[in-house]
């Protein structure tokens, strides 16, 4: 079964009262099995089934699944973290499209510019680096974690 | 003349009142008993902490000595709830701080916690006893740290499935050499290694310590080793159970389990090997809970160790089990009140199928004292559901998760209705329910109508329309919390059933059909309620016809809340004003 979760797809205003019968509405009907996620051929569910976060990593990690890596990017300033999958990404330039995205700011990779958010990240050993200094692959056997550094102000 | 009870008499009686839910009606009935009432208050429970101000909860309870609080709703355990939506510690730790400062317990469940947080929590409260966090994040280990270091009466320090920033195992060191009180340690969730000499050294000087879950990280010689200074345990979470197969490894293990006399719960056990469950043969018979959950044992292994456990009450397994392992629960564990069998294989796709219906029905006939299930597996038959109600009408929590959604009765290929109809009816004390596979809008019918003491209710991917959301939100009379993901409606049966949703806690909705303009009347219409739309790509403009990503929606007297992120839109945000700040002090 094949669905998807867009308004035009489904026919009638989402104020109509009218009632699909049992047998239009797998046709009609317009369920998402796939949420807006940052990469569209991603198979896993992160949401379903209904178990905990513990739970899913440890199963993954016993398959040895290397189809995703969620690391925690941070604002500098903003204690909370969001997550990310950088295995969603084809590379440096993907991730920093989809950080201004989510931070609704210009991200730069690269020499630390008094002007932007640079992004940087913590590697296997935990030290601070830039981020684009190494391949894509090998960035991600050594990233642990990244963090977004604010614009030096005078 | 009306006689009026004194209020020493009252007060006495109220002593002996410890249920919240009975000391809610105390209050009720009139305003000398909830003066009363209210000043003898000692465990306060706030099951949303956007539904009260921490300043109001002070002021009414002035003798709390213990603080439950709930944040984020229950589907933030299955990641359908962006980051940073809330639920934050601080402003009650502070307003405990400035007004209570005799609590001696705090117990938070899915909320944010800061290290600054904790730092409070250890400054603030002389006489602290008791720290209990469950699914909580946003802080690190030097939170914990503080904890452990500043406050010398601790005696419960648990961390239960929580997010922490590790920074290494230090944080164990910080219990000065004085702290000789703790009765529970659970740093389970924790990655890093502690130093075992730290650990035994704490241990050796805590009689009073009952209950310890270790982290993976402590290996079966450590764990040898902290059995032997504290045989006295009735609780215990293991490390990692696997290492290298040594013969004297085996015995000294099977030795240290034998001297824990009084242990009666066992977790952790990851990676178990399957020739190092012997060693625990000698705990068997004692215990009344197990959670192999994160243990990969396969089925002949797994009765050999559960057919020596007669006194279980609980038991946690993966689907390994199968449906003989179930058999063989259902012949032997005839103590049991609670099972959860999770799936190994959390795949949509998965084609293995380990347990089906069988081996639920099997625990339903043997087992006379089952009250809650919750149970994984890949599809199900409505004569299996309307056995189990009939077997087991004593159920008062029943979770089924069929992981296929939409998945029908595979041998008949008709929805699940009629068993869930037989469940409903047939398990008259069923507080909770979860359910799932094919379900058309019958089926909610026959919940709504019959399921009356049933207070949480979760649903995804089922019903037909909006008739489904009316059919439980007009019937179920009991209902507080309702949990609704990939349901096929509902602008009508929201806005025909305002009114309810101030006799409930919260209701949720993701991935459905609410309308923004749907969302917009309803917080127009009920000042009561914050209405919440939670969207984690909110687009630039939002016609009125265009179906939002999440709402929330819940009873408060606290108003509308201050520390929305820019994500989450309620009708007190003014978009002219630009993007609402993150507010974390």
């Amino acid at each position: 079964m094949e669905f998807s979760n867009s308004c035009s797809s489904f026919s009638s205003s989402s104020v109509d009262s009218t009632k699909p019968s049992p047998s239009e509405s797998s046709v009609n009907l317009s369920l998402s099995l796939t949420f807006p996620s940052t990469s569209p051929q991603r198979e896993a569910r992160q949401d379903w089934p209904p178990i905990k976060s513990r739970l899913r990593d440890t199963l993954k990690g016993r398959r040895g699944d290397d189809t995703s890596l969620f690391v925690k990017v941070y604002m500098e300033g903003v204690p909370i973290g969001r997550k990310l999958d950088l295995c969603a990404f084809s590379g440096y330039e993907s991730l920093l499209e989809n950080l201004y995205h989510m931070f609704d700011t210009l991200i730069i990779c690269g020499k630390r510019d008094r002007k932007h958010h640079v992004l940087t990240y913590e590697d296997k050993d935990g030290d601070w680096m830039m981020v684009g200094d190494i391949p894509w692959d090998m960035f991600l056997e050594t990233v642990r974690r990244l963090k977004i550094t604010r614009p030096e102000r005078y | 003349m009306a006689l009026r009870l004194p209020s020493k008499v009252l007060k006495h009686i109220l002593s002996f009142i410890d249920s919240n839910e009975d000391r809610n009606s105390v209050s009720l009935v009139c305003k000398s008993w909830f003066e009363t009432e209210r000043k003898t208050r000692k465990r306060v429970f706030v099951g949303n902490c956007y539904a009260v101000t921490p300043a109001a909860v002070a002021r009414r309870f002035p003798e709390m000595r213990s603080l439950t609080l709930k944040g984020k709703p229950h589907f933030a355990d299955y990641n359908l709830v962006p980051d940073g939506w809330g639920g934050y510690a601080c402003p009650w730790i502070e307003a405990m701080a400035a007004k209570s400062p005799s609590l001696e317990e705090i117990r938070l469940k899915r909320m944010v916690v800061t290290d600054e947080c904790l730092e409070r929590i250890a400054a603030s409260f002389k006489d602290f006893k008791v720290l209990v966090l469950t699914s909580c994040e946003g802080f690190s280990t030097d939170g914990i740290a503080a904890i452990a270091s500043t406050c010398r009466n601790l005696r419960v320090l648990e961390l239960r499935e929580c997010i922490v920033e590790d920074l290494g195992g230090d944080w164990l060191s910080y219990f000065p050499e004085t702290s000789t009180s703790l009765v529970s340690l659970d740093f389970s969730c924790l990655d890093s290694e502690v130093k075992i000499s730290d650990l035994e050294r704490l241990v050796s000087r805590s009689p009073n310590l009952k209950s310890l879950k270790l982290n993976p990280a402590v290996t079966l010689d450590g764990l040898v080793s902290i059995l032997r200074r504290a045989p006295q345990l009735t609780e215990l979470g293991t490390g990692s159970f696997a290492a290298e197969l040594k013969p004297e490894a085996f015995t000294k293990l099977s030795k240290a389990f034998s001297n824990c006399k009084q242990l009666q719960s066992l977790s952790g056990l990851w990676d178990v090997l399957p020739e190092y469950l012997p060693a625990l043969y000698s705990v068997c018979p004692g215990l009344t809970s197990l959670n192999l959950s994160y243990a990969t044992v396969r089925m002949p292994d797994l009765v050999e160790l559960l057919r020596r456990c007669s006194k279980l009450q609980k038991l946690w397994v993966m689907d390994l089990i199968e449906d003989k392992g179930l058999e063989a629960v259902a012949s032997y564990c005839k103590e049991l009140r609670e099972l959860r069998v999770f799936p190994s294989e959390p795949d949509l796709d998965a084609t293995n199928i380990p347990v089906t219906e069988q081996g639920l029905v099997y625990v339903s006939k043997g087992c006379r004292k089952l009250e809650s299930v919750l149970y994984f597996c890949v599809q199900f038959t409505n004569a299996a559901l309307i056995t189990i109600a009939r077997k087991r009408p004593n159920l008062k929590c029943f979770r089924l998760c069929v992981i296929e959604p939409f998945a029908p009765d595979y041998k008949t290929n008709e929805p699940l209705d009629k068993g869930f109809k037989a469940i409903a009816e047939g398990c008259k004390d069923l507080r909770r329910l979860s359910v799932s596979g094919l379900l058309s809008d019958k089926a909610f019918k026959y919940i709504g109508k019959h399921a009356k003491k049933v207070r949480m209710l979760s649903i995804a991917f089922a019903g037909d329309s909006d008739l489904m959301l009316h059919h439980l939100l007009s019937g179920c009379q009991s209902l507080k919390k309702l949990e609704i993901r990939d349901c096929p409606f509902g602008d009508t049966a929201l806005l025909e059933n305002a009114a309810k949703l101030e006799t409930m806690r919260s209701l949720w909705m993701s991935s459905c059909f609410v309308s923004f303009g749907a969302c917009k009347l309803l917080s127009q219409k009920m000042p009561r309620l914050n209405v919440e739309v939670i969207d984690e790509h909110p687009p630039k403009t939002r016609p009125e016809s265009s179906p939002v990503e999440r709402i929330y929606i819940y009873r408060t007297v606290a108003g509308p809340r201050m520390d929305t992120p820019e994500f989450v839109w309620t009708l007190h945000k003014n978009p002219e004003i630009g993007v609402s700040k993150l507010a974390i002090k």
